[in-house]
């Protein structure tokens, strides 16, 4: 990582926060406008895509209504439920955007998403062996993690992963490596299991189960289309997530190094460890605004549609301090993505054997 | 009955599993909002029909809300709910009309007079349109006159006057039968609010008496004083009512308490916020906010709301006057002090409202 002296971190913490202030004194209507727009669009969507499903025994009416709840879900788990239960929308006192009470339309709880995304991820982003996100227990995507046999297939796990992507997230909080390592024992995770197949058994009996019988004589039509639309939603957002930590250039940091940081080195740590990238409007919506990762994680509570409007800003403290500012196009990104995995899944040694040679 | 009330059950359930949230009706709010706000289904939508002038500085809101309100009884308060500058703000007022009107008409009254500096007050005089629709809560408070019939003496002062106007006019249509008077203070003449009402009461309805009395027209200010209460015939059998500033409850408590009235027998309800007097006792403390990792120290009576805000956090919140509970929030560990009434909580894990709890030491929150 960037080594910057504490006096220069106490700076980069002066910019970033001014930054921070401004859109914040700013907040106001136009917010409430867009997240409204926002609602009303996914409403439009869920219902539309509910409505044609039963009609798919038509070919193009079966692809429009897969993929209309495919987005209608994809834009309620990322610009809205994953936006609202972070804060951004706490400020306008509405109840059914207050990020205490927001759950969302997938298997993992908003009060184990709280826990793990809200408050592992984002204090200790990229920290090997604190930010459990980092490859999710599954993925070695660094030298720093021991290699192990396993991680030969990882690619297999990493395909695994994206298909079942809402499951995988769901049961993120069971810390299965903990538990197999016998660090924390199956009681202790009760609770959690519970909540699990309380929500996992709503999602799953809403999807395959009521609406396929409401709509018998063509049941199997319409639980395969809602099979597509939750397949769609979980490798769209399981790629936007590998591309706004796993690119090439984003870093990872050891426990020793973030010891008693300072609020400004935990900013250098979201500038360097997140990657975002470019593309049109509606890509930047479908993504929930994490393709500004950067601006995201350095502020997680900021109305997400304000990021491309401070992403210049950004830019700008990125290069007074000289902190490489990650980013490129989607392809780009999503490139590196794959290599990682790919590279990670060999040792370190092997790597260095092919380099030589 | 039961099978109606197990068949809501079962869609209440099933909602919850569809719309994954415990008031599925309101689901498809957002877009029913845009076709038509009066069905909307979070909170009771209500239409403002007109809005009149009362005073230079107070007017008067009919409003329509959807038939599902529950309704209310002369002396009750509501909470409404607007959207000013994209924040949802919640304040209590009290409905000025009789239940009759709703009864009769479906309609409501709220006479709302403009603070200096208060941003709803001022939002609602200045941008609020005939046409809009706002929200309603349901109706709450125990203002209410003596069943069967006692004297009634009110003792109102400016817009404290709004519970009163619905009690007289009940008071009026149901022919009570007992003494009625109304000591009514304002400023000067010219701010009394509904005078044609007030005086078109006391022509047709011959119980009340109404003495308005003007306290800042003459150079030395002509507050409430033992006379007054003196000229009320058959003073000591009469139930008080108050409603008005700060000032004008303690004046007219103190005076009550020198004739020998008993608590029971004074009634006063909520019009701004009354503050205990937290007397000398050291206030404030360091305040942990769980869930949020923060720490702050706090000094002085602020309460634990503008303590969370002005750490930057953005608790949910409503009237600030610990009426409706929107702030309500679990308290693992401290002692606080209810800024309405004085008295100390327990130490330990209990839910409070954050509008009206000053920390008294350190104090932990799960927020």
């Amino acid at each position: 990582m960037k080594k910057m002296t504490e006096a220069q971190l106490a700076e980069l913490e002066t910019d970033l926060n001014a930054i921070r202030d401004e859109v914040l004194a700013d907040l106001g209507e136009r917010d409430a406008r867009y997240i409204r727009r926002m609602v009303r669009l996914h409403r439009s969507l869920e219902a539309g895509g509910r409505i044609m499903m039963p009609f798919g025994f038509l070919p193009p009416v079966f692809v429009a209504g897969t993929a209309t709840l495919g987005i209608a879900k994809i834009l309620e788990n990322m610009e809205i439920g994953h936006n609202v239960m972070h804060g951004q929308y706490d400020w306008m006192n509405d109840p059914t955007l207050h990020s205490q009470t927001y759950e969302w339309d997938t298997v993992c709880t908003g009060d184990s998403w709280r826990r793990t995304h809200n408050y592992e991820h984002h204090t200790y982003t990229n920290i090997i062996g604190k930010d459990r996100d980092y490859g999710y227990a599954v993925l070695r995507l660094t030298d720093d993690e021991p290699w192990k046999p396993w991680h030969a297939l990882q690619f297999i796990n990493y395909i695994l992963l994206s298909v079942f992507f809402q499951w995988g997230v769901g049961l993120h909080e069971l810390e299965t490596e903990k538990l197999r390592s016998r660090e924390i024992s199956w009681r202790e995770k009760l609770p959690f299991m519970k909540e699990f197949a309380r929500k996992g058994g709503r999602q799953a009996f809403k999807d395959y189960v009521f609406f396929p019988l409401l709509t018998f004589p063509v049941a199997p039509i319409v639980l395969a289309g809602n099979v597509g639309a939750n397949l769609i939603r979980n490798l769209w957002s399981s790629t936007v997530i590998f591309c706004g930590h796993f690119t090439q250039d984003a870093e990872t940091f050891t426990e020793e190094e973030c010891e008693g940081e300072s609020k400004g080195h935990w900013y250098l740590r979201q500038l360097t460890g997140s990657s975002n990238f470019t593309g049109g409007r509606w890509l930047h919506i479908l993504s929930g605004h994490l393709s500004y990762q950067v601006e995201h994680h350095v502020f997680p509570d900021l109305p997400a549609h304000r990021y491309p409007e401070i992403s210049g800003r950004v830019q700008a403290v990125c290069r007074k301090h000289g902190i490489h500012y990650n980013t490129g196009s989607f392809a780009k990104q999503y490139g590196t993505v794959v290599k990682r995995v790919l590279r990670y899944s060999l040792p370190e040694k092997l790597i260095g054997m092919a380099r030589a040679a | 009955m039961l099978a109606r009330h197990t068949q809501h059950k079962a869609l209440q359930w099933l909602g919850r599993q569809l719309f994954n949230r415990n008031d599925p009706e309101a689901f498809f709010d957002p877009l029913l909002e845009r076709i038509n706000p009066m069905w909307v289904q979070e909170y009771t939508p209500a239409r403002v029909e007109r809005v009149l002038s009362e005073t230079r500085d107070t007017k008067t809101l009919v409003l329509k809300p959807a038939r599902r309100w529950s309704g209310f009884r002369a002396g009750q308060h509501v909470n409404i709910c607007v959207e000013v500058d994209g924040i949802r703000r919640n304040r209590t007022f009290s409905l000025s009309s009789s239940p009759l009107l709703w009864q009769e008409q479906g309609r409501v009254t709220l006479t709302i007079k403009r603070l200096p500096g208060g941003l709803v007050t001022n939002w609602l005089h200045d941008h609020l349109q005939t046409g809009a629709v706002i929200g309603l809560g349901e109706a709450f408070g125990d203002f209410q006159i003596p069943e069967p019939a006692q004297p009634v003496l009110f003792i109102a002062g400016g817009s404290g006057i709004t519970p009163v106007l619905s009690q007289l006019e009940t008071m009026a249509a149901l022919d009570y039968r007992a003494p009625v008077t109304l000591l009514y203070f304002v400023r000067t003449r010219d701010d009394v609010i509904a005078r044609e009402k007030l005086l078109a009461l006391e022509a047709r309805y011959s119980a009340l008496t109404l003495n308005i009395i003007a306290t800042n027209e003459s150079k030395e200010p002509r507050y409430l004083r033992d006379q007054d209460l003196d000229a009320v015939p058959g003073i000591k059998a009469r139930q008080v009512y108050l409603c008005g500033p700060k000032g004008l409850m303690d004046l007219a408590q103190n005076l009550l308490y020198e004739r020998g009235f008993a608590d029971a027998d004074i009634h006063s309800t909520l019009f701004s916020v009354p503050s205990a007097d937290l007397g000398n006792e050291t206030l404030g403390g360091e305040v942990q906010f769980e869930d949020s990792q923060l720490e702050v120290d706090s000094e002085g009576n602020a309460t634990l709301l503008e303590i969370a805000e002005a750490a930057g956090l953005t608790p949910r919140h409503g009237c600030r006057m610990g009426i409706c509970h929107q702030c309500s929030c679990r308290k693992t560990t401290g002692t606080v002090i209810n800024r309405l009434t004085g008295k100390a909580s327990g130490p330990g894990d209990e839910t409070i409202q954050l509008c009206i709890s000053v920390p008294r030491g350190p104090v932990s929150l799960d927020l």
